[in-house]
């Protein structure tokens, strides 16, 4: 696979863009799923995902071919996604409306300690419950858990991905488990 | 050891990392403790309902949309001789 995707980047390298597409296909599904687990929304993850790919296409000069290209990729579709997360939160007024949330205040979006009604959890389908509350977690705690547990990441590559020592990532990744443990107790 | 202590522990064995020792005394305290037996569960039970999400993929007309929107090649400048 490595050997595909290096052939392939130094084609469009020197100006093939159609062997691009190739490694669009190789990634699209991961790179989606990634965006749509942060998100939780697929209208958004597939604008995200989209630009993930061209912002990659328009970098490729800068990606250095001796490392893993999907750990870089992920990078980019990581950080496309935590800045929109942020865009969508503003860091003040918390009880200001957030706009075109329809009357949602900051404080609705803060993640409870507090685990679901049960009369609210057996309405729910259980993927929407779970996705309800991974998109609840604060963003530094959803993207290690999204792309741990969903996306099947080591440790390593998650620091990686996320350029950030691997000492962070599993506080990150622990405290992410323990606000996840108390949001769904009752799912 | 304090119950918060085993905490630790317990994400270490999350991360398959714990060494023998650890997982020795966790084992231990967790036959005890109902209390972190119930902690250890819910951990683990939150790793499943995660972990057993369907597969999300892309719609079927992602490659070409992305494609669509690359900036176009540049033209080479000049005569090539």
């Amino acid at each position: 696979m490595d050997a595909i995707i290096k052939k392939r980047i130094n084609q469009v390298l020197k100006g093939d863009q159609n062997a691009y597409a190739e490694i669009v296909e190789l990634y699209k599904d991961k790179v989606f799923q990634l965006c749509y687990r942060m998100l939780g929304n697929r209208h958004e993850a597939e604008d995200m995902a989209q630009e993930a790919f061209i912002r990659a296409y328009v970098n490729i000069a800068s990606f250095n071919i001796n490392l893993k290209f999907s750990t870089w990729l992920y990078r980019i579709a990581t950080n496309l996604c935590i800045d929109r997360i942020r865009k969508k939160k503003p860091d003040f007024y918390l009880d200001a409306e957030v706009s075109g949330t329809d009357g949602l205040t900051m404080y609705s979006q803060i993640p409870s300690d507090t685990a679901l009604p049960e009369e609210e959890v057996e309405s729910m389908e259980l993927q929407d419950i779970i996705q309800r509350e991974i998109s609840r977690l604060p963003e530094k705690y959803r993207s290690v858990i999204v792309l741990k547990y969903i996306e099947e990441l080591s440790l390593n590559e998650i620091s990686e991905i996320l350029d950030m020592p691997l000492g962070t990532v599993k506080t990150r990744i622990h405290r992410g488990r323990e606000a996840l443990r108390q949001q769904l107790r009752n799912v | 050891m304090k119950c918060h202590e085993y905490e630790a522990y317990m994400h270490e064995y999350l991360d398959e990392e714990i060494s023998t020792e650890h997982e020795k005394n966790l084992k231990q305290h967790l036959q005890q403790c109902v209390s972190c037996q119930k902690h250890f569960h819910e951990l683990s039970k939150t790793i499943t309902l995660v972990k057993g999400m369907a597969t999300v993929t892309a719609p079927d007309d992602f490659t070409s949309k992305v494609m669509n929107k690359l900036p176009k090649e540049k033209k080479k400048v000049g005569i090539q001789r």
